[in-house]
C-alpha cells in the first residue's frame, strides 16, 4: 500500500501538479498575448486599444473568452462531425505537450530527455494534422483551402527549420535542450549563427501561420481560411492553440540561440536575476516581435512564400550548414 | 554599383529594417483615436443625426402638413397623413419616421417650408429592438423639445450659408 | 375662314375663332387664367398675351378672334416680359402659401410661376388680406388667395344657373362673393373647385387630407344617378380620397354633380366587411362557407316558383346577368331590377332610353317635361339643356311638379290628363311643340311609377308622335332613368320572366307567403318589414334597409371596388375600374354569385371578367359596344288602360340621399342639412 502510495500515486500526483504549472500560466500567458498584441499594435496605429473592460483593459481576455464560451458551437449540417470536433482538439493539445521539454531554467523542465530537439521537431509536425482534419472536416471550400494552404506552407519551412537546428545541433553537440542550453554559456548561437538565427525566426513566423504569412487564414480571399466553420469554444481551442504555438516558437527560439535562460553577461548583477525570469524575458521579447513584425508587414502572395521557402531559405540554410560544420571541422571547434 | 548597392541592401534586410524601425517609432507617438463614449469629436452645423419636429416659442408646432418632406424623401421613409384640426388649421394627425428606411440625406429638412422637420446634432439614437425606430408624431415633436437648444444655434450658425 | 400666321406657321381657322384657340389648334400652350373653353371670355388676366403684327401692344389672345392675315407671335421676349409683368402683378396679392393649399401641385398659379415668376419679390408692402366667405358644407374658400379670374362667377351664372356669385369694389378691393352670405344651392357647386385655377375655393370634404402626388388615378364610371359621368377616382393607400370627372363631350362634358363628386366618405361607412348569417334573431358574423351552406340549407327543396330577386340601383351588369342565370337555373321567374317599382312596358328598347341622347338636346328647340325635376334626378342633363337654354330659342313645358330647374319653363300640368290635353292641342304649349324642328320629351321615373304607368307611357309615345318628334334623323322620345343600374338591367332581360311577378308582385307574395327566398342584390329601397316571413338573402356592400331585413348578409363590392359594366340612361354601356379594394371578406358581387352558384349545385357557364363579358355581349348588342349609344329602332310601347287624375309626384324627395353610399355620407348629411331641410322648413311641406 504504501509502495503504491509512494510508488505511482504520488509521482502522478506531482506530475499532474507540474503539469498544471505549466499549462495554467501557458494560458494566462496566451491570454495576455492576445491583448498585448492588441495594444502594441493598435500603439503601432495611433490607436488606443482595448481599454473599457477592467482598467486598461486588462480583463479584455477575460471578456472574450466568456463570449466565445457562451456562444453557440455550430456544427456545419455536411461536415464530418467526429474530425470535425477532433481538429481543434489535436491542435490544441499538440500546443501543449510540446511543452513538456522545455527547460524554463537549469533542471527546470518537466522532462529532461536526451532527443528534446527531436521531439519538439515532430510535435510541431504533427500540429499540420489539426489543421488540415479542420479543413477536410468542415466541408467548404474556404476552410478546404485554408487547410491545404496551411498543411503546404508548414511543411515547406519545417525544411529549412530542420536545417537551421542542424546548424545549432552541430555547435552544441547534443539534442538535450538543457544542454543547447548550456552550450551557450560563452556566447548565444544567435551571434555566430545570426544568419541562422533570422532565417530560424522566419521560418517560425510561417510555421506558426503569422502575418506576413498568415495566408492560411487569409481574409481577403478565403473568409477565415481552415477555420472558417468555427464557432465558439471550438474555434477558442483553435485560437489558443495558434498563440501557444507563438509561445512556444519564442520559447525555442530563446533556447536554440539566445541562451534560454542564461543571462546576456556571466558577470554580478546579471546573473543576481533568476534564470526563469531571463528565459520569460526573452520569450517575451521574441513576442514582441511577432506582435512588431503583423503591425509592419503586409501579408505576402502565396508564390512569394513559397518561393522564399523552396528558392532562398532551403538552399542558404544548406550552405549554412556545410559551412558551420566545416568551420567546425576546420578549427576543431566541434563539441566532444 | 547599382547592383551592389541593390543586392547589399536585400542581403542585409535594410528594408525590413527600417520598416521595422518606423512603425517601432510610431509607437510613442500621439494616439489619434477619441475614447468615444467619453471623449466626442466635434460636429458641424449642417450635422445630419436624429430628426425632431420643432416647434415655434409659443409652443404652437411647426409642421403644417405640406408633404414635401414626403414627396421628396427617396427612400420613402417618412408618412404624413393631415387633416383640418378643430381651429380649421391645417395639421398632421400621423407624422411617421422609419428610422431605419432613412438614409439621412437631408432632402426633408431641405424641403421643410417651415424648418419643421430638422436632423438635429443627436447620433447616439440606437435601440435594442426595430420597433423603437420606427417614429411617430410624439417621438419626433419630444425630439424637437429636447433638442431645440442645439438645433436652434446650428440653424442661426448655417444660416449665413443657405 | 380666316388663314393667320402663328409663329409662323399658317393656320385656317373657323370664323371667330379666338388667337387662343388658334394656337392651340397647333398646339402652341399659351398661359391663361381667366380663360376656360365652355365659359364666357371675360379677357381679365391678361396670361395669354401675345404679340400681333402692326399692334403697338401685346394683345390678349383669348378675346382676340382671328381674321384674315394676322401674324401673331407667341414667343418673344416681349411676350415673355408681359407675361412676367402680369406674372408679378398676379403674386403681389397672392400669399404664396402653397404648402398650406390643398391646390399645391395642381395649381395653374404655381404651375406658371415656374415659367414667368420670379424667385423673389419687389413689393414689400402689406400684402391684401380678404375674409372667406361661407359657400356651404362642400367648398371651401380661401379668398385671400384669389387671382380674379371670376371663372366661378361665370360657371355658377353659365352652366350652374344660380348667380349667387359676384364681385364687389374694384382693383385691389375686388372680392368675389355671394353679396348676401349664403351657400351655394346648386348640385353642381363642386365643378367651382375644378374650376379654380388657384386654391381659392378648394373641397372642403377632401380639405388637407392628400396630396396629388400621392393619389392613385382610376379612370371609371359614376353610379349615383343614371347619367354615366366619366369619373377618375383618386385613391391613397386603400381609401378614396376624391372623384374628379373625366372629360366626355356625349355625357357630362366636364362637370359631375356634387352627390358623384362627395358621396364617396359614404364608401368608408357602414360597409359590410364580412358575411353575416341570422341567429335567434341576430346577425352574426360568420365565414363565406358558413354563409353559402346556409342559403344551400334553406334553398333545399324550395321550388323555383317559390324565390325571387330584386336588383338595386347600384348593381352591375355582370352581377345582374349572374344573378338572372341563377334565377333561370333555379327555375324562378320572379326577378326585377325595377325596385322603384316604375310600371313601363319593357319589351321595345325605345320606350325606355334617352333615345336623343345627352348631347342631342343641344339640337332641340322645344322640351317637354313629363313628370320630372330634371336638376335632382340628372343635374348634369338639366345643365345640358340650360346649355340649350343659354343658345337661344328653347321653349321648356313642363307636366307635373314645377321646380326651380335655373331656366324658365311653362308650366303646362300637374298630371296625365294634361299630357292629354296637350296631346288634343287643348293647351298653348301644344303650337310651340307643333312648330318646333326639333322637339323633345323627357318621361321622368315619377310619371310611370304608379299604377297606371303603362298608360302614361303610351300616352308618351303618342304625344311623341303627334309632334313630330319621330323622324328618320330625330328620336325626340326620352325616358330618364333614375339609377345606373336600371338601363343595364334592362337590356340584359333583368325583368320577370314567363309568368314572373314585378316587384310590386314580389313584395305582395312575400309579405303574403306565397314566396319563401328573396334575393336582394343590393337593393335597399324596399321596406324590409314587408317581405313577410320569406327569407331574405341580401348581397351588397352597404348595411342598409336590405341588409338590416336579411337572414343572410353577403358582403360585396362598391363601385370603386370592381370592374364592372354599367349601362347609362341613353343605352350605353361604360366600364367602371376597380380603384381600391373592397373591406376585408368583402368580393366582386358577379364572383359571389358564381360561388354561390357552385354550392347550390347550378355552377355558372363563367369563371373570369372575360367570360361574363362575352355572355354580357351575346345577351344584348349593348354590351359589346363599350363607350358607344346603342340606338333603339321606333316600336309601339306601352299599355292600354285610362290614366289617373293624380298629379305626377317627384320620385326624389332629398337629392343628396338616395343610395345606400349616400345614405352613409356624412356629407350628403351636411348637405341635407344646408339645403333640403331649411327648404323644407320654408314650403312647410315638412312637419
Amino acid at each position: 500500500m504504501v509502495s503504491f502510495w509512494s510508488g505511482y500515486a504520488l509521482p502522478t500526483i506531482i506530475i499532474i501538479l507540474e503539469v498544471l504549472a505549466i499549462i495554467i500560466p501557458l494560458l494566462v500567458a496566451v491570454a495576455y498575448l492576445t491583448y498585448a498584441e492588441r495594444k502594441v499594435m493598435a500603439a503601432m496605429q495611433l490607436r488606443q486599444g482595448p481599454n473599457i473592460v477592467g482598467p486598461f483593459g486588462l480583463l479584455q481576455p477575460m471578456a472574450d473568452g466568456l463570449k466565445l464560451l457562451t456562444k453557440e458551437t455550430i456544427i456545419p449540417a455536411g461536415s464530418n462531425r467526429a474530425l470535425f470536433l477532433a481538429a481543434p482538439m489535436v491542435t490544441f493539445l499538440l500546443s501543449l505537450v510540446a511543452w513538456a521539454v522545455i527547460p524554463f531554467g537549469a533542471g527546470l523542465v518537466l522532462s529532461n530527455i536526451n532527443v528534446g530537439v527531436l521531439y519538439l521537431f515532430a510535435v510541431s509536425s504533427l500540429g499540420v494534422y489539426g489543421i488540415i482534419i479542420a479543413g477536410w472536416a468542415s466541408n467548404s471550400k474556404y476552410a478546404f483551402l485554408g487547410g491545404l494552404r496551411s498543411a503546404a506552407q508548414m511543411v515547406s519551412y519545417e525544411v529549412s527549420i530542420g536545417l537551421v537546428i542542424v546548424s545549432v545541433l552541430l555547435c552544441a553537440g547534443s539534442l538535450n535542450l538543457s544542454r543547447i542550453v548550456e552550450a551557450q554559456h560563452t556566447i548565444w548561437f544567435a551571434v555566430p549563427l545570426f544568419p541562422m538565427f533570422i532565417v530560424f525566426f522566419i521560418s517560425g513566423l510561417a510555421e506558426t501561420n503569422r502575418a506576413p504569412f498568415d495566408l492560411p487564414e487569409g481574409e481577403s480571399e478565403l473568409v477565415g481560411g481552415y477555420n472558417v466553420e468555427y464557432s465558439a469554444m471550438t474555434f477558442a481551442l483553435f485560437f489558443l492553440g495558434e498563440y501557444a504555438n507563438m509561445i512556444l516558437m519564442s520559447a525555442l527560439t530563446t533556447i536554440l540561440f539566445l541562451g534560454g535562460w542564461l543571462p546576456p553577461l556571466g558577470i554580478p548583477p546579471l546573473t543576481w536575476i533568476p534564470g526563469p525570469i531571463w528565459f520569460f524575458a526573452k520569450i517575451a521579447a521574441c513576442l514582441f516581435v511577432f506582435i512588431w513584425v503583423r503591425a509592419t508587414m503586409p501579408r505576402y502572395r502565396y508564390d512569394q512564400l513559397m518561393r522564399l521557402g523552396w528558392k532562398i531559405f532551403l538552399p542558404f540554410s544548406l550552405i549554412w550548414v556545410l559551412v558551420t560544420a566545416g568551420v567546425l571541422e576546420t578549427f576543431g571547434w566541434l563539441p566532444k | 554599383m547599382a547592383f551592389l548597392d541593390r543586392t547589399a541592401r536585400g542581403f542585409f534586410l535594410s528594408e525590413l529594417v527600417s520598416g521595422m524601425a518606423l512603425t517601432f517609432s510610431y509607437m510613442f507617438r500621439p494616439k489619434v483615436t477619441l475614447n468615444y463614449p467619453h471623449e466626442k469629436g466635434p460636429i458641424s452645423p449642417r450635422f445630419r443625426g436624429e430628426h425632431a419636429l420643432r416647434r415655434y416659442a409659443n409652443g404652437e408646432e411647426r409642421c403644417i402638413a405640406c408633404k414635401l418632406c414626403e414627396a421628396v424623401c427617396p427612400a420613402q421613409a417618412i408618412t404624413i397623413e393631415a387633416e383640418p384640426r378643430d381651429d380649421g388649421s391645417r395639421r398632421t394627425t400621423r407624422y411617421d419616421i422609419d428610422m431605419t428606411k432613412c438614409i439621412y440625406c437631408g432632402l426633408c429638412q431641405e424641403a421643410c417650408p417651415v424648418d419643421a422637420i430638422v436632423e438635429g446634432p443627436n447620433f447616439e439614437f440606437s435601440t435594442e429592438t426595430r420597433e423603437e425606430l420606427f417614429y411617430n408624431k410624439q417621438k419626433l415633436l419630444d425630439n424637437g423639445d429636447r433638442w431645440e437648444a442645439e438645433i436652434a444655434a446650428n440653424l442661426t450658425a448655417d444660416a449665413p450659408y443657405r | 375662314m380666316p388663314k393667320l400666321t402663328i409663329d409662323g406657321v399658317q393656320v385656317e381657322v373657323e370664323p371667330g375663332t379666338s388667337v387662343l384657340q388658334a394656337a392651340e389648334k397647333l398646339g402652341i400652350e399659351i398661359p391663361r387664367f381667366c380663360y376656360h373653353e365652355r365659359l364666357s371670355v371675360p379677357a381679365n388676366c391678361r396670361m395669354c398675351l401675345v404679340e400681333m403684327e402692326r399692334a403697338p401692344k401685346p394683345i390678349a389672345s383669348c378675346a382676340m378672334p382671328c381674321s384674315d392675315g394676322m401674324v401673331i407671335k407667341t414667343n418673344t421676349e416681349t411676350v415673355r416680359k408681359a407675361r412676367r409683368g402680369v406674372m408679378e402683378f398676379l403674386l403681389i396679392n397672392h400669399p404664396l402659401d402653397c404648402p398650406i393649399c390643398d391646390q399645391g401641385g395642381e395649381c395653374d398659379l404655381q404651375d406658371q410661376a415656374m415659367g414667368y415668376g420670379f424667385d423673389h419679390s419687389r413689393y414689400g408692402e402689406s400684402k391684401r388680406a380678404v375674409t372667406n366667405k361661407n359657400l356651404g358644407p362642400l367648398v371651401a374658400t380661401v379668398m385671400t388667395r384669389c387671382i380674379h379670374c371670376t371663372r366661378c362667377i361665370r360657371f355658377i351664372d353659365e352652366i350652374a344657373g344660380v348667380p349667387v356669385l359676384g364681385a364687389t369694389s374694384r382693383g385691389e378691393h375686388m372680392e368675389v362673393t355671394t353679396y348676401v352670405e349664403q351657400a351655394i344651392d346648386s348640385e353642381l357647386s363642386g365643378n367651382l373647385v375644378d374650376v379654380c385655377p388657384v386654391g381659392a375655393l378648394t373641397a372642403k370634404p377632401y380639405a388637407f387630407t392628400a396630396r396629388p402626388w400621392e393619389l392613385r388615378k382610376t379612370e371609371s364610371i359614376d353610379v349615383f344617378d343614371a347619367v354615366g359621368s366619366n369619373i377618375r377616382v383618386d385613391v391613397r393607400g386603400p381609401e378614396v380620397m376624391r372623384v374628379l370627372p373625366r372629360l366626355a363631350e356625349d355625357i357630362n362634358e366636364e362637370w359631375i354633380s356634387d352627390k358623384s363628386r362627395y358621396a364617396i366618405d359614404g364608401l368608408k361607412r357602414q360597409r359590410l366587411d364580412r358575411p353575416y348569417v341570422r341567429r335567434d334573431g341576430k346577425l352574426v358574423a360568420t365565414s363565406w362557407d358558413d354563409a353559402f351552406a346556409a342559403i344551400a340549407q334553406r334553398l333545399n327543396g324550395v321550388p323555383g316558383s317559390r324565390i325571387a330577386a330584386l336588383a338595386g340601383d347600384l348593381a352591375d351588369a355582370e352581377s345582374m346577368l349572374a344573378l338572372k342565370d341563377l334565377m333561370i337555373a333555379l327555375g324562378s321567374p320572379h326577378r326585377d331590377c325595377r325596385q322603384d317599382g316604375a310600371q313601363f312596358d319593357v319589351s321595345a328598347r325605345a320606350g325606355w332610353l334617352f333615345n336623343s341622347g345627352i348631347a342631342g338636346i343641344e339640337q332641340a328647340d322645344a322640351i317637354l317635361l313629363i313628370g320630372t325635376n330634371l336638376r335632382w334626378e340628372a343635374p348634369l342633363i338639366n345643365a345640358r339643356v340650360r346649355k340649350r337654354y343659354l343658345q337661344g330659342g328653347l321653349k321648356v313645358g313642363v307636366i307635373g311638379p314645377q321646380h326651380d330647374l335655373t331656366y324658365p319653363t311653362t308650366l303646362i300640368g300637374a298630371g296625365p290628363q294634361s299630357l292629354e290635353d296637350l296631346i288634343e292641342g287643348r293647351h298653348g304649349f301644344a303650337a310651340v311643340l307643333k312648330e318646333a324642328k326639333r322637339p323633345l320629351l323627357i318621361l321622368g321615373t315619377g310619371a310611370v311609377q304608379r299604377r297606371d304607368g303603362l298608360a302614361v307611357q303610351a300616352l308618351a309615345r303618342r304625344a311623341a308622335e303627334t309632334f313630330g318628334m319621330i323622324t328618320d334623323d330625330w328620336n325626340g322620345y326620352n325616358f330618364l332613368h333614375l339609377a345606373a343600374a336600371r338601363t343595364g338591367g334592362l337590356e340584359l332581360g333583368f325583368v320577370p320572366g314567363e309568368g314572373g311577378l314585378a316587384t310590386a308582385g314580389i313584395v305582395a307574395a312575400a309579405g303574403a307567403g306565397e314566396l319563401d327566398v328573396v334575393y336582394l342584390l343590393g337593393a335597399d329601397e324596399i321596406d324590409g318589414g314587408r317581405f313577410g316571413k320569406a327569407f331574405v338573402i341580401y348581397q351588397g356592400h352597404h348595411g342598409d334597409r336590405g341588409a338590416h331585413r336579411a337572414d343572410v348578409v353577403l358582403p360585396g363590392a362598391a363601385y370603386t371596388e370592381k370592374n364592372a359594366t354599367y349601362v347609362n340612361t341613353e343605352g350605353r354601356a361604360q366600364w367602371g375600374r376597380q380603384a381600391t379594394f373592397a373591406p376585408a371578406e368583402a368580393r366582386e358581387d358577379w364572383k359571389i354569385l358564381r360561388a354561390l352558384s357552385a354550392v347550390l349545385g347550378h355552377p355558372l357557364p363563367y369563371d373570369s371578367l372575360g367570360a361574363v363579358r362575352r355572355q354580357l355581349a351575346a345577351t344584348s348588342p349593348v354590351f359589346g359596344a363599350i363607350d358607344a349609344r346603342v340606338a333603339a329602332s321606333w316600336a309601339p310601347f306601352g299599355g292600354p288602360g285610362a290614366v289617373d287624375a293624380v298629379p305626377f309626384a317627384a320620385p326624389i324627395e332629398n337629392f343628396y340621399m338616395t343610395d345606400p353610399i349616400s345614405r352613409a355620407s356624412v356629407t350628403m348629411a351636411q348637405c341635407t342639412e344646408a339645403f333640403i331641410l331649411p327648404a323644407r322648413e320654408k314650403t312647410g311641406t315638412h312637419g
